[in-house]
C-alpha cells in the first residue's frame, strides 16, 4: 500500500506542527537565548518544508496520472493480508498478556499460531514451537538472567 | 606495546574464542539468508552481547558483520538474490557467471577478495585511527558540529536516490532523538509523563524494530515464495583464483581503496561502496561491454570494496563517535553501554580495547577463509531453511531481545512502533538509514550545536573561524550546493538517477 507523496507530506506537516506546538511550554532560562525548544523547532520547520515540497511533488505526480493510493496486490489477498495483521496481533498479544500468563505459554501460542497460519506442517509446528520456546527461555533466563515473565508457571519453575 | 599484549590476553581465551566462532556461524547464516542483513545481525546480537564483557561483545559484532557481508555473496550467485544489500551491486553479474557454469570461480573470488579487502580495511583502520585521534583531541564543539552535519549530509546526499525523502527521513530520526532530557538545559521533552521515555528512545529496541520487525512484516506477505537454488554442484572454489589475482590486482587495490574511503566517510557504508566501485570498475575497464554478462572484473572490485568498507567504517566511529554506517551506529550504542565512550579519549583511557578490536578484525578476516569455505559447501542446505519457520522465530527473538534491553515491556512497545514506522517509511520510498543516523547522532549534534550557539552568542561567523571547523564547513556546504543542484537538475525527483537505492 503506497499513498501519494502529497498525503505523506501532509502527514509530516501535521506531525511537525504538533511537535512545534508541544515545545510551546518548554521553559526558557533568564540570560540564556537558546533553550530546549530551539532544536526541535528548527527540525519541525525543516520537516514542514519537506512536507510542502512532497505535496508539490505528489500533486505533480497526480496530474501525471498517479493514483492517490496505490494498493499492493497482497493487500487484497486474504491470506497474505491476514499474515501481515497476524504478526501485529501476536506482538500486541505478547505485550498485553505475557506478564500475567507468562512467557512460555504465550511464546508457544505466538510461534505455533504464526507457524500454522504461514503453512508449516502441524506436526512440525507442534514440535518446533515448544522446543524453540524452551530454548529461548533457557538461554535468556538462565544464561543471560533476563527476568522473562513467568506468569501462571511462577510456582512450578 | 603493553596495551597490545594486554589486548591479546583479553582475546585469546577459550570463552572469547567460542563467542567469536559462534558469532561467525551466526553471521554467515544471517548474511546468506536473503532478507536478513548484516545490520539486522548486529541488532539481534546486541541484547546478547549486553551481558558480556566489552571484548567478547565487540568481538561478536565484528565477526558476525564481517562474515555476513561476505555471505551475502552466496545467494547472489545461487539465487540471484543478494543476501545483504552490500552484495546487490553485483548480484546480476554473479548469477550470470553461475549460469555460464562458473559458480565455483565466482564463489572463490568472492571469498578470497572479501578476505583480502577486509584485511586492507583493517590495515587502514589500524594506521589511521591513532593519527586522527591525536588531531581529534583538540576538537571543540564547532568541529563536532560540522562533523555531525557532514555525516548527516553524506547520509542524505550519497545514500539515497531521492534527496528530499532522505532529508525528511533524517529529520524524522533527529526529531525522534529529541525525546528525553534535552542535552543543554536538562529539560524533559516529549516524554508525556513517562519515566522510561525520560531516558530517551532506547536505541537498540528501536533498531531491532526498524531493521528486523519491518523486515518480518515485509517477509510474511511473500512467505510462500521460497527461492530455489541453482542445481549446480560446488567443486573446488579455489581453482583459478591465482590467474584472477594476477590479472586484476589493480582492480582489487582500487576497489579496496574506494571501500575504505566510502566506509570512512560518516554516513555511507558497504552497500554504497559496492555500487560505486562496481561503477568505477566498469567505467575504467578495457572491456566494459563484458559487464553484465558474467564477467569477473567488476566483482573483484566490488566484493573487495564492501568488506574493506566494513572495517573503515569503524574509523569515524572510534575516533569521533560518529558512525560510518548503520552497523557502527549500533556499535556506538554498545560502546556507550560498556562505558567506553567513543571519541579520542578512548585511545588514552582504554587503548587495550581498541587494540582488541583491531586484533579481532584481523582474526575475523582470517577465519573467514575456512569458515566461508564451509558456508559455501553447506549453502544449499542453509538456503533450504523454510522462511515460514524462520520469520516467526526471528520475531520472537526480537521480542525477547528488546525486552532484555529495557527489562520491561516498554522495549517491546517501542520495537513494535518503530517497526511499523520503518515499514511505512520504506513502503513510501523514505530510506531508513538517514533516520537511524539522525537518531544516533541527534544528541551529539544538538549538544555541539547548542554549545556552539551559546559560545558564538548568535554570531554565526564564529562557526567558521577555527581552521578545521572552517574546512569541514566548506566541505559540508559544497555537498549541500551539489545536492541542491542535483535536485534542481532532475526536478522531477521521482525519476531514478544513477545512484542505487540504499
Amino acid at each position: 500500500m503506497r499513498a501519494n507523496d502529497a498525503i505523506a507530506g501532509l502527514v509530516l506537516i501535521i506531525l511537525a506542527l504538533g511537535m512545534i506546538l508541544l515545545t510551546a511550554d518548554f521553559p526558557s532560562f533568564p540570560g540564556q537565548k537558546y533553550g530546549p525548544s530551539l532544536f526541535p523547532r528548527i527540525l519541525g520547520t525543516g520537516v514542514i518544508i519537506c512536507g510542502v515540497l512532497l505535496i508539490a511533488q505528489g500533486i505533480m505526480a497526480r496530474r501525471a496520472g498517479a493514483p492517490w493510493v496505490e494498493i499492493a496486490p497482497w493487500v487484497t489477498d486474504g491470506w497474505r493480508a491476514t499474515s501481515f495483521l497476524l504478526v501485529l496481533a501476536m506482538l500486541l498479544l505478547y505485550i498485553f498478556a505475557a506478564d500475567s500468563v507468562g512467557f512460555i505459554p504465550i511464546a508457544i501460542l505466538f510461534l505455533g499460531g504464526l507457524f500454522l497460519w504461514l503453512g508449516v506442517r502441524p506436526l512440525h509446528a507442534a514440535l518446533i514451537a515448544p522446543a524453540a520456546t524452551l530454548a529461548i527461555f533457557w538461554f535468556f533466563s538462565s544464561i543471560l538472567r533476563v527476568p522473562l515473565p513467568r506468569g501462571i508457571l511462577t510456582n512450578i519453575l | 606495546m603493553d596495551a597490545i599484549v594486554q589486548a591479546a590476553g583479553l582475546i585469546f581465551q577459550p570463552q572469547v574464542i567460542w563467542v567469536i566462532l559462534l558469532s561467525a556461524a551466526f553471521g554467515l547464516f544471517v548474511g546468506a539468508m536473503p532478507g536478513l542483513t548484516a545490520t539486522m545481525a548486529t541488532a539481534l546480537l546486541v541484547p546478547i552481547t549486553f551481558f558480556m564483557d566489552p571484548v567478547p561483545a565487540l568481538g561478536a559484532i565484528v565477526t558476525a558483520t564481517a562474515m555476513a557481508i561476505f555471505a551475502g555473496d552466496i545467494p547472489a550467485a545461487m539465487l540471484r538474490i543478494p543476501g545483504t544489500p552490500a552484495s546487490a551491486a553485483y548480484t546480476d553479474e554473479s548469477y550470470a557467471m553461475s549460469k555460464k557454469g562458473e559458480l565455483d570461480l565466482n564463489l572463490g573470488v568472492n571469498l578470497v577478495f572479501s578476505v583480502l579487502g577486509g584485511l586492507i580495511g583493517v590495515a587502514i583502520l589500524i594506521l589511521a585511527t591513532p593519527v586522527l585521534a591525536e588531531i581529534a583531541v583538540s576538537f571543540s564543539s564547532f568541529e563536532y558540529f560540522w562533523l555531525c552535519l557532514l555525516g548527516l549530509t553524506c547520509a542524505v546526499f550519497i545514500a539515497t536516490d531521492s534527496p528530499l525523502k532522505g532529508f525528511a527521513s533524517l529529520l524524522i530520526g533527529l526529531a525522534i532523538g529529541c525525546v528525553g532530557i534535552d542535552p543543554a538545559a536538562g529539560h524533559p521533552r516529549f516524554t508525556f509523563g513517562s519515566v522510561e521515555m525520560m531516558a530517551g528512545i532506547s536505541f537498540i529496541p528501536a533498531m531491532i524494530g526498524m531493521f528486523a520487525v519491518s523486515e518480518v512484516l515485509r517477509g510474511v506477505v511473500s512467505v510462500d515464495a521460497q527461492p530455489v537454488p541453482l542445481q549446480q554442484k560446488v567443486g573446488n572454489i579455489f581453482r583459478g583464483i591465482g590467474t584472477v589475482m594476477k590479472r586484476y590486482w589493480w582492480n582489487f587495490l582500487r576497489g579496496s581503496g574506494i571501500g575504505v574511503l566510502i566506509g570512512a566517510l560518516p554516513g555511507a557504508g558497504a552497500d554504497i561502496a559496492a555500487w560505486i566501485s562496481y561503477a568505477v570498475s566498469k567505467k575504467f575497464s578495457k572491456e566494459p561491454e563484458k559487464f553484465g554478462t558474467g564477467h569477473i572484473e567488476g566483482i573483484v572490485d566490488s566484493t573487495s570494496a564492501n568488506n574493506s568498507a566494513l572495517g573503515a567504517a569503524w574509523i569515524p566511529a572510534l575516533v569521533f563517535g560518529i558512525p560510518g554506517d548503520s552497523i557502527t551506529a549500533i556499535v556506538i550504542g554498545v560502546l556507550y553501554m560498556k562505558g567506553m565512550n567513543p571519541g579520542p579519549t578512548v585511545f588514552l583511557q582504554n587503548p587495550q580495547f581498541i587494540y582488541a578490536v583491531f586484533i579481532i578484525f584481523i582474526l575475523a578476516n582470517l577465519l573467514m577463509l575456512p569458515l566461508g569455505w564451509a558456508a559455501i559447501k553447506s549453502a544449499k542446505q542453509m538456503l533450504r531453511v523454510p522462511r515460514n519457520v524462520l520469520l516467526p522465530l526471528i520475531l520472537l527473538f526480537c521480542v525477547v531481545g528488546s525486552y532484555a534491553m529495557t527489562n520491561s515491556f516498554y522495549g517491546i512497545v517501542l520495537m513494535t512502533v518503530m517497526g511499523v514506522v520503518a515499514w511505512l517509511m520504506e513502503e513510501h520510498g523514505f530510506p531508513i538509514a538517514p533516520a537511524i543516523l539522525g537518531l544516533v547522532l541527534g544528541e551529539l549534534f544538538e549538544q555541539s550545536f547548542m554549545t556552539s550557539m551559546i559560545k558564538a552568542d548568535g554570531v554565526f561567523a564564529v562557526f567558521f573561524q577555527r581552521p578545521i571547523a572552517g574546512t569541514l564547513a566548506v566541505l559540508t556546504s559544497l555537498l549541500w550546493v551539489g545536492m541542491l543542484w542535483r535536485a534542481w537538475r532532475t526536478r522531477a525527483p521521482a525519476t531514478v538517477t544513477a545512484t542505487p537505492p540504499a
